[in-house]
């Protein structure tokens, strides 16, 4: 059981961390060149102006008509991003490992902090989950792509609270944490959760036209 | 009868000077470096003797090394010194931590041993020692 633990800390990690960040930039590129061949006058248009505007809005949890319009849903998709990008960065475990591996250190949060946080992402998973399969308008624009792209990071973290919780085999849980979490640095670039790369970007582009086009709010 | 109560005291003293050495080293059960002085997990597990029988260690300096300019010193060894005398809490850029130390030495023989704990829990487990020096 070392020898997987090892294995995928080590070369898997490596493979991982590769085909996100090359994935990515690959997928960035590709998509600007797209754009620039079948749609150059949205290009054009982009303003930082409006889209900043835009984004800055949408960073509201209560400045736009979408937020307003689901409270609820709006304050679970601000903990539940929040928790997701906070939590992996500052817990302590994680940056024992770099500190393991290349020997850098930052601040990191107290793990009681990271444990509530890592169990208020899951329990916002599983909002978002019933929120697909009972609300009906949402319901009828779910795919297959939405669950996969739920499931990943829920597992993650779930594996992760079993694991910092010491419930069910301690190595057990440990590499099933660590291989989603890798699924999830590779599937960024190639699945639902390219929103990760391109969620600003739509957002910046809708801005400009509504701003700079259209002459209106877009939120 | 002088004769007598000497001997007798000397064969107390002989005894109790026998057994200074175990009341003074408890049987090493955890690694509670005092050096930390807010350790955030309880201190790791390890009974120091039953280790060394199960993973056939006899050579102290397996652990308990010596290093020179950056290069392991063969055929020495610093039992007699703690870690945090060379581990610094926070060490100089090149230099490694007393965290990073346990960590290291631990995790990488387990690694090639495939024996032993690896995770947080398996050397840090809930209701493990207190998480405070001594």
């Amino acid at each position: 059981m070392n020898s997987i633990y090892a294995f995928v800390v080590g070369p898997l990690a490596w493979i991982a961390w590769g085909v996100f960040i090359f994935g990515s930039l690959y997928k960035v590129v590709s998509m600007y060149q797209l754009a620039k061949a079948k749609d150059g006058s949205s290009l054009h248009y982009m303003s930082f102006k409006y889209g900043m505007r835009s984004i800055l809005h949408w960073l509201n949890p209560v400045g736009t008509l979408g937020w307003q319009s689901n409270p609820y849903t709006a304050l679970v998709t601000f903990v539940f991003h929040l928790c997701l990008v906070i939590v992996p960065l500052f817990l302590m475990g994680h940056v024992v490992l770099w500190d393991q591996f290349f020997g850098i250190t930052w601040p990191t949060l107290p793990d009681t902090i990271a444990d509530i946080m890592s169990i208020v992402f899951v329990a916002c998973c599983v909002y978002f989950g019933l929120r697909r399969f009972l609300q009906r308008d949402v319901r009828f624009l779910t795919t297959g792509k939405d669950w996969i792209a739920l499931a990943i990071p829920a597992l993650t973290f779930l594996f992760g609270v079993l694991a910092y919780h010491q419930i069910g085999n301690d190595k057990v849980m440990l590499v099933l944490h660590i291989l989603c979490g890798e699924i999830m640095l590779i599937s960024i670039p190639f699945s639902r959760l390219s929103h990760m790369l391109f969620g600003f970007f739509t957002r910046a582009y809708m801005g400009s036209e509504f701003g700079g086009v259209r002459h209106s709010k877009d939120w | 009868m002088l004769k007598r109560v000497f001997t007798i005291a000397a064969v107390a003293a002989c005894v109790f000077l026998y057994m200074i050495p175990a009341f003074c080293q408890d049987e090493i059960s955890f690694l509670k470096d005092p050096a930390f002085v807010h350790p955030t997990r309880p201190a790791a597990v390890f009974a120091h003797d039953e280790h060394n029988e199960k993973a056939g260690i006899e050579d102290c300096a397996a652990c308990h090394h010596v290093w020179e300019d950056g290069k392991l010193v063969e055929g020495e060894s610093s039992e007699d010194e703690k870690c945090s005398s060379c581990h610094q809490i926070k060490p100089e850029s090149g230099k490694t931590g007393l965290r990073n130390a346990y960590h290291k030495l631990c995790s990488n023989c387990h690694i090639e041993e495939d024996k032993g704990p690896v995770t947080c829990a398996g050397c840090h487990p809930n209701g493990g020692a207190a998480p405070s020096g001594h």
